[in-house]
């Protein structure tokens, strides 16, 4: 089988998009035979035509970014625009997603899912189906308990797809979780990120005391 | 009330648009608002590069050197920020998404509880309503309308804002502003 994996994080291959996939693309390269090729919104902003031409001669796609402001990055829109030359036809793809945000729950995602599958059907696509995971900003200060059990499911999802060409929707299912979050989870996690991620990032800059600035007041 | 009308309209041959934003601009300012245009093809807009400095290093402000800082003082400034785009395969123009990418300065870092889910804290006292104008293309159906309008609603709580309308240039501009409650 062969996958081509579009990465459209604006953070390139230094990316939460990037580490996620990598294990699902170790997963999915252990069944012999299957050829993943990677490809960078990043590197390709200025040549997305070409990059909409190998879209259409590939077999399986994946399509990889972060959730900005509710929705795909305008970088990734911009691709798809690009796509429309090729709407409908026939013999287009197969076409999966990966969307993943900051915010805990993934109840931000589904939208954006909504988005991407009938974007799939205009395409005339095989719709893959979407990997969705919540929670992944600062994926370097949660507990390794914790990302090396996102990162397991995503190795299993790229095993059953190397070896029968779906997504498995049962561990979709677990990746998935938590749809939302009660307010005792909720008043137990904020102040965690904003200390651990935010506060930590912001003393090291030594603008701690500043963080409320209103550099653009009227 | 102050107005702030941001054209994502990419291409100057749709025609119709733009001259539907003039008819609509002369309607806001002849009820006697104050309005401004900002259009955006032929400005310098980069797409955000998810660096987060604007929260952790300069808070407020992005480092990138173009008119994002520009537009999201006028935006931080307005009491109604009307979003207008040709929607292209079922959503807002890459032009204008790029532009709303780059409001994340605007609120600050931190996240807190807002009605059961995780956003951020606000940075300003006051936000703007934030509403859309939209045209459709030829095949634009009653789901890609669900789905637009529940991302906006996600973005306008997102940003800390509301959501004032979303209308569509098929309605005669005199509607739209009856509508809204402008005469
Ligand atoms: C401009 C901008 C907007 C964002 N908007 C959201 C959002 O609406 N909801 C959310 O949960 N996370 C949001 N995020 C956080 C990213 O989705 C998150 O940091 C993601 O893990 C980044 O992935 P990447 O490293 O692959 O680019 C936003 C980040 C940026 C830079």
């Amino acid at each position: 089988m062969r996958l081509t994996f579009i990465n459209g994080s604006p953070r390139g291959n230094k990316s939460n998009t990037e580490r996620l996939m990598d294990h699902f693309i170790k997963g999915f390269l252990e069944t012999g035979d299957n050829i993943c090729e990677i490809e960078y919104l990043t590197k390709n902003r200025h040549s997305l035509a070409a990059l909409a031409e190998k879209f259409a001669a590939a077999e399986h796609v994946i399509i990889g970014f972060p959730l900005y402001v509710d929705a795909m990055p305008g970088s990734v829109k911009e691709f798809f625009e690009t796509l429309q030359p090729y709407m409908g036809k026939e013999n287009n793809p197969a076409m999966g997603f990966v969307i993943q945000c900051g915010f805990p729950e993934t109840s931000h995602l589904r939208y954006v899912e909504r988005y991407c599958e009938k974007f799939s059907r205009r395409m005339n696509c095989r719709y893959l189906g979407s990997m969705l995971k919540g929670g992944c900003e600062g994926l370097d200060v949660q507990p390794t308990f914790l990302t090396d059990k996102y990162y397991q499911y995503f190795y299993q999802i790229g095993v059953e797809f190397g070896k029968t060409g779906k997504f498995d929707e049962i561990i979709l299912g677990k990746l998935a979780r938590p749809e939302h979050l009660k307010a005792e989870n909720l008043a137990q996690i904020i102040p965690f990120i904003n200390q651990a991620l935010w506060d930590a990032q912001m003393e090291k800059n030594g603008v701690l005391d500043r963080s409320f600035d209103k550099p653009l007041m009227p | 009330m102050k107005y702030l009308v941001i054209s994502g309209n990419p291409c100057c041959d749709r025609n119709y648009m733009d001259q539907y934003i003039d008819r609509f601009l002369d309607g806001i300012k002849s009820a006697g608002h104050e309005v401004q245009l900002i259009v955006l093809r032929g400005m310098k807009i980069k797409p955000c590069t998810g660096c987060f400095n604007c929260w952790v290093k300069t808070p407020g402000h992005c480092l990138i050197r173009d008119d994002g800082n520009e537009i999201a003082r006028q935006y931080i400034a307005s009491d109604h920020v009307i979003l207008v785009s040709p929607l292209i395969m079922g959503f807002l123009s890459s032009l204008l998404k790029n532009t709303m990418d780059r409001i994340i300065p605007l609120v600050h870092p931190h996240i807190e509880d807002v009605a059961g889910e995780v956003h951020h804290k606000k940075r300003y006292d006051k936000y703007p309503v934030i509403s859309f104008l939209l045209e459709k293309e030829s095949f634009t159906d009653a789901e890609d309308i669900a789905i637009a309008t529940g991302i906006f609603q996600r973005e306008a709580i997102n940003v800390r804002s509301s959501l004032g309308f979303v209308q569509f240039t098929e309605t005669p501009v005199e509607e739209v502003l009856h509508a809204i409650n402008i005469h």
